[in-house]
């Protein structure tokens, strides 16, 4: 599924992607109506601009993954890698990509996606670093329970943000491939546990359970 | 310029709130009917934002009551997108952005009591008690030399009872007016004029207090606080007048007390004068950083829309051959740019504890062959260091374009521990075989390393520089925090 604002962005997409061999089940240009039609269409990877026009990205990817469980969103944004990229990395997306990228680069992105892969940018890899870094030196949280990833993790991800494709990685630490895969989605699933983790607490704190 | 269509209420972001410029969502809202008392500002189809009136804004209390209405709505074509307008009189399509109307209200509370109104007619009026306590007690020690001591406790109740009147009626902001003031003054006049039947010609010529003394001076400082200098000197003139032809009792003292009566009154009107101008430049300063603010918000819009086109031009024409796919690659080089240049973070403006953020130095480098990856919060350093550690960043650069071949790729990283900062930068291989190396170009490119060294080890920093065969360059820039306190 594509969602995008802009319409000639929708039909490229859609196009590259049918002639890729994908299926494009539907489209959409808003938030919430592309929650809705999700729930209907229930597709396996969602394309998602970052920049909607009614609704922030994290709301529409919770909304996603509350509407389809286990659907993959591959973000897009055009304005390149800042918090609201982390905020919406943290809320459940499963990679990210600008728009500017090749198009061969950008299939890539759908197929790794879509097999269940996380697609990081080097500037991605940079934030989340930065975000680990961040929540190692907060205050620990009630329960103790501050994500932290091991020196392997580390060193994977400081690679992926130092522009190191996964092959090469591979072949600097002598892992496999599929290894450092595994490395860099562990890293994300931290982050988004953590995230989900705050979120509930939050919600009991304040009562909005 | 549109002056009669800019609306009264100044263009000032809600200092704690900055969603409340622009709508609740922070984004432009509709165009539907704005209720009296929210501010426009147009922007133009080229983008130039034309700043409100200032003497139109409104500011300063009465004149919010002489506003223009908005302008004719028949005058307002709403076109599909609702955020633009076409003027009828000249066809241009304005882009409107309605402030929030509480925004404006807090703005003209602002503007009628500059921060130090208040305190000051609080200590008038804490000053005419005082004075009042103190001529209640002289009138008690000096009833005996009366001419017509039964008079004296009516007056005096009725000093008590002005006091206790003006207290409540100056603690409300627009009851400082003229005819409160004057009232204030021909009062105090009256009750030293009282003193003349009361107290006598010849107990005041024997040297004995006014019924008001000290007690007089409130009114004129009250005057020189709502009008300035001229107002105060005004009233002091006046009063001290009052007080000279009362007292009947011309020596030195008497005097003494005119003049300083006209020198309080001086001094507390400057004070006064000084404080408004200041207000008003504060509030100039709100007004252009709100404006600077929104236009920024604008930018940002514009900037993704044309960053969205640029990319899409760039894969459409990737592949092509001749003009098209040339023009596409010149798409994507200014896409580049332009996202470095949207996304870059200002930097900060050097604080007390001279630090800047690092990124924003960095930021510039960005490039469509060079990606900056950091943290998503700023890196504070002090200035020299992160100019320093900047500066050795971008020699590390310079010497991948100059040894490379050209479109060579780096990345740069930086990373923010508590004890130290790193910024690593990578080239992912110059393409020169090793054997064409040249002694020359080994040395040029180990002197550039010298140089950063230098840089670095000047910061008490340290300097990795390792090599992997197909894997390109890097150089590791690590500097130590300095421990604060």
């Amino acid at each position: 599924m594509v969602v995008d604002d802009h319409p000639m962005w929708r039909e490229g997409v859609s196009r590259d992607l049918t002639a890729a061999g994908y299926d494009v089940v539907a489209t959409s240009g808003e938030g919430r109506q592309a929650v809705r039609i999700a729930a209907a269409a229930r597709p396996d990877v969602v394309i998602l601009d970052l920049q909607l026009p009614d609704v922030s990205g994290v709301e529409v990817i919770n909304g996603l993954l509350e509407a389809v469980p286990g659907v993959r969103v591959l973000m897009l944004s055009a304005s390149g890698e800042q918090q609201s990229v982390l905020d919406a990395v943290k809320a459940g997306a499963s990679g990210y990509l600008l728009k500017s990228a090749a198009q061969a680069e950008f299939l890539d992105a759908v197929g790794r996606t879509a097999a269940g892969d996380t697609v990081f940018t080097a500037g991605l890899a940079g934030l989340v670093l930065g975000e680990f870094r961040r929540l190692a030196v907060e205050p620990p949280a009630a329960d103790g329970m501050t994500p932290k990833l091991t020196e392997r993790e580390t060193e994977v991800l400081r690679l992926v943000a130092k522009g190191l494709s996964y092959r090469q990685i591979a072949d600097r630490l002598v892992l496999s491939h599929r290894t450092v895969q595994n490395h860099v989605q562990n890293t994300l699933g931290k982050l988004q546990l953590h995230n989900r983790v705050e979120l509930t607490r939050y919600a009991i704190e304040q009562g909005l359970d | 310029m549109r002056a009669d269509r800019i609306q009264a209420g100044a263009a000032v972001a809600d200092l704690a709130d900055d969603r409340a410029v622009g709508g609740p969502d922070g984004e432009l809202t509709g165009a539907a009917p704005v209720p009296h008392g929210i501010s426009e500002q147009f922007v133009d189809s080229d983008h130039e934002i034309r700043q409100p009136l200032a003497g139109q804004s409104g500011l300063g209390g009465p004149g919010r009551d002489g506003m223009p209405q908005r302008g004719d709505p028949a005058a307002v074509e709403l076109l599909e997108d609702q955020r633009f307008r076409t003027d009828a009189s000249d066809g241009r399509r304005r882009l409107i952005i309605p402030l929030d109307e509480r925004v404006c209200a807090i703005v003209g509370d602002m503007a009628q009591s500059s921060g130090l109104q208040n305190p000051l007619w609080r200590a008038i009026a804490v000053y005419r008690i005082a004075a009042l306590v103190y001529v209640a007690v002289l009138v008690v020690r000096n009833v005996g030399a009366y001419e017509r001591p039964m008079l004296a406790w009516p007056v005096l109740a009725a000093t008590a009872a002005w006091t206790v009147f003006t207290t409540y009626a100056y603690a409300v902001p627009t009851r400082r007016r003229p005819p409160l003031l004057v009232a204030d003054l021909l009062v105090t006049m009256a009750v030293l004029a009282a003193s003349l039947s009361v107290v006598g010609r010849y107990a005041l010529e024997q040297g004995k207090p006014t019924l008001a003394v000290a007690w007089h001076v409130a009114p004129v400082i009250a005057w020189a606080v709502a009008g300035g200098r001229r107002w105060g000197i005004a009233a002091a003139l006046a009063m001290g007048a009052t007080d000279l032809i009362v007292r009947a009792h011309y020596d030195q003292a008497a005097f003494t007390g005119t003049v300083l009566m006209v020198l309080a009154a001086t001094a507390v009107g400057y004070l006064v004068g000084v404080a408004e101008v200041s207000q008003q430049r504060l509030e100039r300063a709100i007004q252009l950083e709100a404006t600077i603010r929104e236009r920024e918000r604008l930018a940002r819009d514009i900037h993704d829309s044309v960053l969205q086109v640029l990319a899409l031009v760039k894969r459409r024409g990737a592949g092509l051959e001749g003009e098209a796919g040339e023009l596409a690659r010149l798409a994507g080089e200014q896409e580049a740019a332009l996202r470095t240049l949207v996304t870059g973070r200002t930097a900060e403006p050097v604080d007390e504890h001279a630090e800047v953020d690092l990124i924003a130095l960095l930021d510039p480098y960005a490039s469509a062959t060079v990606s900056v990856a950091a943290p998503a919060g700023a890196v504070r350093l002090p200035s020299r260091v992160a100019t320093e550690l900047a500066a050795a960043v971008g020699a590390a650069l310079d010497n991948v374009v100059r040894h490379c071949e050209p479109g060579t790729k780096a990345w740069v990283l930086v990373e923010d521990e508590p004890a130290e900062v790193t910024v690593s930068v990578r080239d992912e291989g110059c393409g020169v075989p090793p054997e064409r190396f040249t002694q020359a170009e080994k040395q040029g490119r180990l002197g550039v390393a010298q140089s950063i060294r230098g840089r670095i080890t000047d910061l008490r920093g340290s300097v990795r520089i390792t090599s992997a065969p197909g894997q390109g360059t890097e150089v590791e820039l690590t500097v130590p925090r300095a421990s604060i306190g």
